[in-house]
């Protein structure tokens, strides 16, 4: 089995849409919730989402988009992106720029793309409408690679030349986990040299409303305590959107290019509650087999762990589920290892989590602190037993765990080391 | 539900009112709307009045829309002979993009089929008035590559200068690359290897024998022999650019009157978009004879 690192990171975020941005909101605490006009008609009682700033991707037509520069898209590649994978297109550029890739890098048999969207349904449901009222042939040529899921790999894959293997995870609030699990083996296995690996959402009305009357969103109206994982008032999750892109790469490769890994991915595991469609497993059963899958894959044990960023959304249920989960695996360690949920800052951000996530435990590890879990006023009894920092604090963690866990009960865990 | 999936969509219909003029005018406008103002006005103009002349100006406009900024001015000028996808950079599925829009403002239907042999902008302009008009369009000009030009071909290597070549009854276009190997070029000019501008000449003549043998129509049972076909005069030739190895020229050749013995045309070879040869008349002989009963040299149908 090969080593494998992260040596490139891309973040489009609510929190930030630079690496440097993004290490900056998660030092101070600084959230990306706003209200949300999308959300402002009345028959939505949830007002609060964590938009993604400077692009403005809301109107019908792509060519209406406002991008912000330093990202230029020319017409015959916009016209077939959703605005997910505008996001992970201009992240994929930062992670290119900062792994300091060269065009032969990106372009080979041996490098490759693991995408995780759950497709643009406000894009579909445009061209449904469209093809119900005007006729079948006036629907865009290009609508349906700018819809289903999968887009964001068809549209990047083909846009950015590549030509190893890829595909698209489709696990939901997991999905962006599974593709680093996936793209790790990949590379473990000497199947590919280095993979991108991109999780990334829309984040708008669409993608994020439909959780509503499944009474998972928060419908508190302050953009300051909307998103509160381990909170005792926490009432749901904040939906988000962008896209975040790791560049991940054998030892061999890191060698030869002198690159300087930011994290070192030590190994991943997966398990699934097989409980319920939408409801985590009360006693986090899945997320607890996923992290002890983890553990020995990495050939570690509790006691090596550092810091967890745990999946918690900010909903009662989920959050408990996860802090049932943590105490069976951590132990006697439970007291002693550091676990925030970012996504009091972040926001949700559904197939996209896992990676920008992810991306999260490498700035963390590469440059010495562990992100604080913010927004908590009184701490849920749920977390009894459990170190939830509230405040980053300046301490180099050596070995991070990311939780991850989507529809069907479906869990994942990352081992991430410090470089 | 329905309301609130529709109020996120601006720009759709409620089917109560679709019929209305009114209406009909909000949707073109709105699927003209990246389109100059001009274009939107000939469209409502050919919509209300059926003004075929209004076509042209369409047309351009709608490929305006579609074409990057830094090509635009390209279509300024005479566009006719650009070809959508080498000259305009528009990939086959803008191609459908302007297809579909042009088929919503004229409401007709091009065909997968016919779209294949549409390929310069003139082509396109010609097909779209004669499906309004009613009236057949003319046969499509069909790509002859390499191997079937020198079957056609009774000049042939170190002597023929066409690689590939696309004829059709009005027009016959052929690209050749300069290799720097031509036979000519061991003392044109001694260490400065220049085409000859005489050797282009001759190349714009080779396309008009293919376009005797392999793309004018003729009567059923003719066929023109190719043994007949002699250059006879040419004038207004003006030469406006060196050509080296590695230039690719771009051939054109457009019939003025062609009636036997004698065939007519006027000619340009360009690099990319710069002039290189611009000739007013390049005159062939020729001559028609039975065609062979069993199995013609060349089809002239273009089927």
């Amino acid at each position: 089995m090969r080593r494998v690192f992260i040596t490139g990171l891309g973040f489009i975020t609510s929190i930030g849409n630079t690496k440097a941005a993004v290490e900056q909101s998660l030092r101070e605490l600084r959230h990306g919730m706003a209200r949300y006009p999308a959300f402002e008609a009345d028959n939505s009682p949830v007002k609060i989402t964590a938009p993604v700033r400077e692009f403005q991707t809301d109107a019908e037509d792509p060519e209406d988009w406002v991008i912000p520069a330093p990202y230029t898209i020319k017409r015959e590649q916009l016209r077939s992106l959703a605005p997910n994978s505008l996001y992970a297109a201009c992240a994929l550029q930062q992670a290119i720029a900062d792994a300091r890739l060269a065009p032969e890098d990106v372009s080979n048999e041996n490098t490759g793309l693991y995408a995780a969207s759950a497709g643009s349904p406000g894009i579909l449901a445009r061209q449904v409408n469209r093809m119900n009222q005007l006729g079948v042939m006036r629907c865009p040529p290009l609508g349906v690679v700018a819809s289903i899921a999968g887009s964001v790999q068809f549209n990047l894959v083909s846009y950015f030349k590549i030509k190893g293997a890829s595909t698209g995870f489709a696990s939901a609030c997991a999905a962006s986990a599974h593709a680093l699990g996936f793209a790790f083996d990949e590379i473990a296995l000497g199947r590919q040299k280095r993979m991108f690996v991109i999780g990334a959402e829309d984040g708008n009305r669409e993608t994020i409303l439909p959780f509503a009357s499944m009474r998972a969103l928060s419908l508190n109206t302050d953009p300051d305590t909307a998103s509160r994982p381990f909170d005792k008032r926490h009432d749901g999750f904040v939906g988000t959107g962008g896209g975040t892109v790791l560049v991940v790469e054998s030892e061999d490769e890191v060698a030869r290019r002198g690159a300087t890994p930011y994290a070192e991915v030590l190994g991943w595991g997966q398990a699934s509650d097989g409980h319920n469609i939408a409801i985590s497993h009360p006693e986090g059963l899945g997320l607890a087999a996923a992290m002890r899958r983890a553990l020995a894959s990495a050939g570690i044990t509790a006691a090596d762990v550092d810091y967890i960023n745990a999946h918690a959304t900010s909903t009662p249920i989920g959050d408990a589920s996860e802090c049932k989960a943590l105490r069976s695996v951590l132990g006697e360690q439970a007291s002693r290892v550091a676990v925030s949920s970012t996504k009091a800052l972040t926001g949700h951000g559904l197939s996209l989590a896992g990676a920008m996530e992810a991306g999260f435990c490498a700035l963390a590890l590469k440059h010495g602190f562990i992100p604080g879990s913010a927004h908590i006023t009184e701490l849920d009894p749920a977390c009894d037993g459990l170190n939830i920092v509230r405040t980053t604090e300046a301490v180099q963690p050596r070995i991070a765990l990311n939780n991850s866990s989507g529809f069907g009960g479906a869990n994942v865990c990352v081992v991430l080391k410090a470089p | 539900m329905a309301e609130t999936l529709t109020s996120a969509c601006a720009p759709v219909l409620a089917p109560s009112v679709k019929s209305s003029v009114l209406d009909d005018e909000a949707v073109l406008r709105e699927s003209l709307r990246r389109c100059a103002p001009s274009t939107v006005e000939a469209a409502l103009a050919y919509r209300s009045t059926g003004d075929t002349s209004q076509l042209p100006a369409i047309i351009l406009g709608i490929f305006e829309r579609f074409v990057e900024p830094d090509l635009r001015p390209r279509l300024a000028g005479e566009s006719d002979d650009l070809r959508v996808i080498e000259d305009l950079g528009l990939d086959s599925l803008t191609m459908m993009e302007i297809v579909m829009l042009v088929e919503e403002v004229t409401r007709t239907r091009i065909e997968n089929e016919e779209l294949r042999g549409l390929v310069t902008i003139g082509d396109i302009k010609t097909f779209v008035e004669c499906r309004v008009r009613g009236v057949p369009p003319p046969a499509p000009a069909k790509t002859v590559l390499g191997d079937e030009v020198r079957a056609i071909m009774p000049i042939q290597a170190p002597f023929l200068f066409l690689d590939d070549a696309r004829v059709g009854p009005s027009q016959a276009t052929a690209s050749y690359r300069i290799t720097g190997q031509e036979f000519f070029f061991a003392g044109h000019f001694k260490d400065n290897p220049v085409m000859p501008a005489s050797i282009m000449l001759e190349a714009l003549g080779q396309l008009g024998v293919l376009h005797l043998l392999a793309g004018l129509p003729v009567d059923e049972g003719k066929v023109v022999d190719a043994s007949t076909i002699f250059f006879a005069s040419t004038d207004g030739v003006r030469c406006a650019r060196v050509c080296k190895p590695g230039d690719v020229l771009t051939l054109t050749l457009k019939p003025k009157r062609v009636k036997a013995p004698l065939a007519v045309y006027t000619g340009t070879i360009r690099v990319g978009q710069e002039k290189a040869v611009s000739v007013e008349e390049i005159t062939l002989t020729f001559g028609v004879v039975d065609a062979p009963t069993a199995a013609p040299a060349v089809s002239m149908t273009q089927s």
